[in-house]
């Protein structure tokens, strides 16, 4: 499902060269509920923005979904992530003036599903995530917990085969966090998703299947985690 | 049309901004509206005005060197002439204070029903004028705001001669686009003479009726040759050309207008261009959520832009309505009424309102263009990084 080989990914701040990441080669299998875990400026975000078609590696080669995303413009990026990725950040980012609907309708406007179809299916993505009831409400209306389940809605209402969540914890109290961890897994589970997140989360070390720490942009090991147990 | 939803509500999330905004804009193209009405205006009231049988003689050196009344019987002797009527101004105010409110001229009785035969005035109220010594015509629109009726008296002190006179209404004008106080000539000649002054020997204006359009030029040409080398020369026109020629001396008056109006335009474009680049600016992490999941850098610029101009579009619209219904309140109050200028002429064509849509149209792009070409060309990783 994700290949990474030998992937550099270096940026320049006027005369410096910043190596955020150097000679990382990872495989990740469909299905898979990964966490990507170090300490701040291990680069794990930089390869979470590689997998995810945000951003693309200055060697080495990024495959995911059996496209190579090296050569793809923006315009097909942009078109790569819309079929393929949902994206859950740490701070939610749902669009405050719409209502949760309009919210994880929000993908499907770049289908060509007609309005009904739009609406039934972000639905059954918010059924999925428990807030079939919450559907009408704002994001201001919604606490911490209901905005990231929104967000995670959101992300799978496209049905894409890769989710990538940024610190899908680090904005919520122990019981949410520990539900959101426990919606993701299922999500890999029940409907087939390859999760890869970044987490500095120990309590997420749990419910993912494998742990791969990076540090100073190199990837020091991978582990076997919980797998939700 | 699937967008419009998204993006109507972005932009309603500042209502006060949007409104305020909105509101400028609107400003803005009713002020360009309502500047634009202007000659049409002008030409409007022009032919309402004017007639192109009806002459115009002055002094060669200007109204106020005014001209020797005996001219006024060459005149009417020759070929083609139906009628002449003098005009005198008088300079008449009811309340000394309030100063002169409406035009009054001391005039010819005889020739009023001849030389504006177009005004329509009642026949019986004409002959009533001619033998009244005090009696005064006056236009419909006076009439009106002042609350008279005939038959009433009027006392009026003067300001351009030494009498104060006392004028009994014995017509009216039957049309609200004349304003004028008309009494008889002789009335002031008497007052004056009683006063121990030399009488009335001059004129300001000898308003000419001739039979056939086809004479006019032929005639102008003659009643000027009569009187050159004369103590007074004259210069001739039709009452169209005369009016034309007044409001020439507007038009360098509306050019400013219009340049000051085009600058007022592009002052609203900065400000435009200002609410949608903080707009844009504020919502940066929003729109890199919005491109991570697959909006594309055309869909971000459109939708952007298409906020800008459907701000300014609505703005215009509202501009254009409030353009007309003043137009409409300026018509309905002041009725179409010479003395107050081409504002009775203004009338907002649905051509007026169409150009101040497009102006809307132009203010959206241009303010909405640069804002939503930065946000859409920003890094979506970078700009994540930055903002989260």
């Amino acid at each position: 499902m994700i290949e990474i080989r030998d992937v550099s990914r270096i940026y320049r701040r006027g005369a410096d060269e910043i190596h955020a990441l150097e000679h990382v080669s990872l495989h990740i299998a469909r299905g898979r509920f990964v966490a990507l875990m170090g300490p701040s400026g291990s680069g794990k975000s930089t390869l979470l923005n590689l997998v995810a078609g945000l951003d693309r590696p200055s060697s080495g080669e990024v495959q995911v979904a059996g496209q190579r995303l090296n050569d793809l413009s923006e315009d097909e990026l942009a078109r790569f992530r819309a079929r393929h990725v949902g994206f859950v950040f740490q701070f939610f980012n749902l669009i405050p003036v719409l209502d949760a609907r309009a919210n994880v309708e929000l993908p499907l406007l770049l289908t060509k599903l007609p309005k009904a179809d739009r609406l039934s299916r972000a639905d059954t993505a918010l059924r999925v995530v428990g807030l079939a009831e919450r559907s009408h409400h704002k994001p201001a209306e919604l606490s911490g917990g209901e905005q990231q389940r929104v967000a995670i809605a959101r992300a799978i209402v496209s049905d894409p085969e890769i989710v990538v969540a940024d610190e899908p914890t680090g904005d919520l109290d122990a019981k949410n966090a520990v539900e959101i961890l426990g919606l993701l897994r299922d999500l890999c589970r029940e409907f087939d998703k390859t999760v890869v997140m970044v987490t500095h989360d120990p309590r997420g070390e749990r419910f993912v299947d494998e742990i791969h720490h990076l540090d100073k942009g190199v990837l020091r090991d991978s582990v076997a985690g919980g797998g939700g147990a | 049309m699937k967008y419009l939803p998204f993006i109507w509500r972005q932009l309603t999330r500042n209502k006060i901004r949007t409104a305020l905004t909105a509101g400028a804009i609107a400003l803005a193209v009713a002020l360009v509206c309502l500047l634009l009405t202007m000659p049409a205006g002008m030409d409007a009231m022009l032919k309402n005005l004017a007639s192109n049988t009806r002459l115009v003689v002055v002094n060669e050196g200007g109204l106020v060197y005014g001209l020797p009344y005996a001219y006024i019987q060459k005149i009417r002797s020759l070929p083609g002439v139906v009628g002449a009527a003098s005009w005198t101004w008088y300079g008449g105010a009811v309340d000394l204070d309030k100063g002169v409110e409406f035009p009054n001229f001391a005039i010819d009785p005889e020739a009023v029903g001849v030389v504006w035969a177009d005004y329509n005035i009642a026949p019986e109220q004409l002959e009533a004028f001619r033998r009244t010594r005090n009696g005064a015509i006056v236009g419909r629109g006076t009439m009106r705001s002042r609350k008279w009726n005939i038959g009433d008296e009027v006392a009026m002190k003067g300001t351009a001669w030494p009498v104060d006179l006392t004028f009994k209404i014995v017509g009216e004008i039957p049309n609200d686009r004349a304003p004028h106080l008309w009494f008889q000539r002789e009335y002031l000649d008497q007052a004056l003479r009683a006063a121990g002054r030399n009488g009335l020997e001059t004129m300001g204006i000898v308003w000419v009726r001739v039979d056939d359009a086809a004479r006019v030029g032929p005639l102008l040409r003659e009643i000027d040759d009569t009187f050159r080398n004369s103590e007074a020369q004259t210069s001739s026109e039709t009452e169209q050309s005369y009016f034309k020629n007044f409001f020439s001396m507007l038009e360098g008056f509306v050019t400013v207008i219009l340049l000051v109006t085009g600058l007022v335009a592009l002052c609203i474009v900065f400000i435009a261009a200002n609410t949608a680049s903080m707009s844009v600016r504020e919502r940066y992490g929003e729109i890199a959520v919005l491109k991570a999941v697959g909006f594309s850098r055309r869909l971000i610029f459109g939708t952007l832009l298409a906020e800008a101009v459907l701000l300014s579009t609505l703005g215009g619209a509202a501009g254009a309505l409030i353009s007309f219904a003043l137009t409409q309140v300026l018509r309905g109050a002041s009725g179409w009424n010479p003395s107050l200028g081409p504002l009775g002429g203004f009338v907002v064509s649905q051509a007026i309102a169409v150009q101040g849509l497009f102006l809307a149209l132009f203010v959206g792009m241009i303010s909405g263009v640069v804002p939503a070409f930065g946000a859409a060309r920003r890094g979506v990783a970078e700009t994540l990084r930055e903002v989260f």
